[in-house]
């Protein structure tokens, strides 16, 4: 899986592309583990790229918004697909984690 | 359209890099049964769910071990089973997801449940396990409602 990370002072936007299944489950906790290890715990995951997610790949965002929140942060999400929504919907994740319509969206909320 | 009765399978392996090819041939054969698209994607994943369960579970990590999915449809419903031939699943350990913690993990098994119109698991067997999803066409089954989140062994 390809994951853009952008970084500044304020917010980094990691923008994954591909499917978040259990095959890129690891790639993509990584990398949220390293951001946060690095104090980088304000975080917009951009999952316009992303098509497909199972419960692997939630269990990893989840896994990460409570690491981010811990240490003063977040993990907040934006751009769902349709079929990416209806999970998050499903698992009543939508609720529990900070969910934008758009990544403009979700970094304004920071501000 | 794929003729109604055909029985499909796909074999794969215990890896997940295999997950890419199951979900492009599983498309394929729910677009040849007619199966609307949202059903399609919920399917990909229930299905997807089962056969992450299989490597992890059933088969605890190890590679190349066999995983069969088929598929076969009639007027009313979608039959999909997901078979493996590891450790049996054991029913009595499943636990739905406590919501209200926000739980990394125990999505998968109630995703399925809530997908599924009706899902059964079949152990009693040599060895592994056999789950079978149906799922009903619009305005076929059981009134909605009556079915989901059934787990029968």
């Amino acid at each position: 899986m390809d994951i853009d990370v952008t970084q500044s002072t304020e917010v980094t936007v990691v923008s994954p592309k591909g499917d978040l299944d259990m095959g890129a489950a690891d790639q993509v906790k990584r990398t949220l583990a390293g951001l946060i290890g690095q104090g980088q715990s304000r975080l917009v995951m951009d999952l316009g790229g992303v098509g497909y997610i199972d419960s692997s790949g939630m269990g990893v965002l989840v896994a990460a918004m409570k690491q981010a929140r811990a240490a003063g942060g977040d993990v907040r999400l934006c751009a769902l697909q349709e079929d990416v929504r209806a999970i998050f919907e499903m698992t009543r994740l939508i609720k529990a984690m900070s969910v934008h319509p758009t990544r403009q969206e979700a970094l304004a909320s920071w501000r | 359209m794929t003729r109604p009765g055909a029985d499909s399978t796909f074999s794969m392996t215990s890896e997940s890099g295999e997950l890419v090819r199951l979900r492009k041939w599983l498309r394929n054969e729910l677009t040849g049964h007619g199966v609307p698209r949202q059903d399609q994607s919920n399917l990909l994943l229930a299905v997807g769910e089962l056969c992450n369960n299989s490597i992890q579970h059933a088969y605890e990590g190890l590679g190349g071990q066999p995983i069969h999915v088929s598929v076969r449809s009639s007027d009313e419903a979608l039959t999909i089973e997901v078979e493996d031939f590891g450790k049996p699943f054991e029913s009595e350990q499943y636990e739905p997801p406590h919501f209200e913690a926000i739980p990394e993990s125990g999505y998968g098994l109630f995703l399925v449940k809530t997908i599924a119109d009706n899902l059964s698991v079949d152990i009693a067997r040599e060895r592994g396990t056999r789950w079978t999803i149906v799922k009903y066409r619009p305005g076929c089954g059981p009134a909605a409602g009556t079915q989901g989140g059934a787990l029968r062994s």
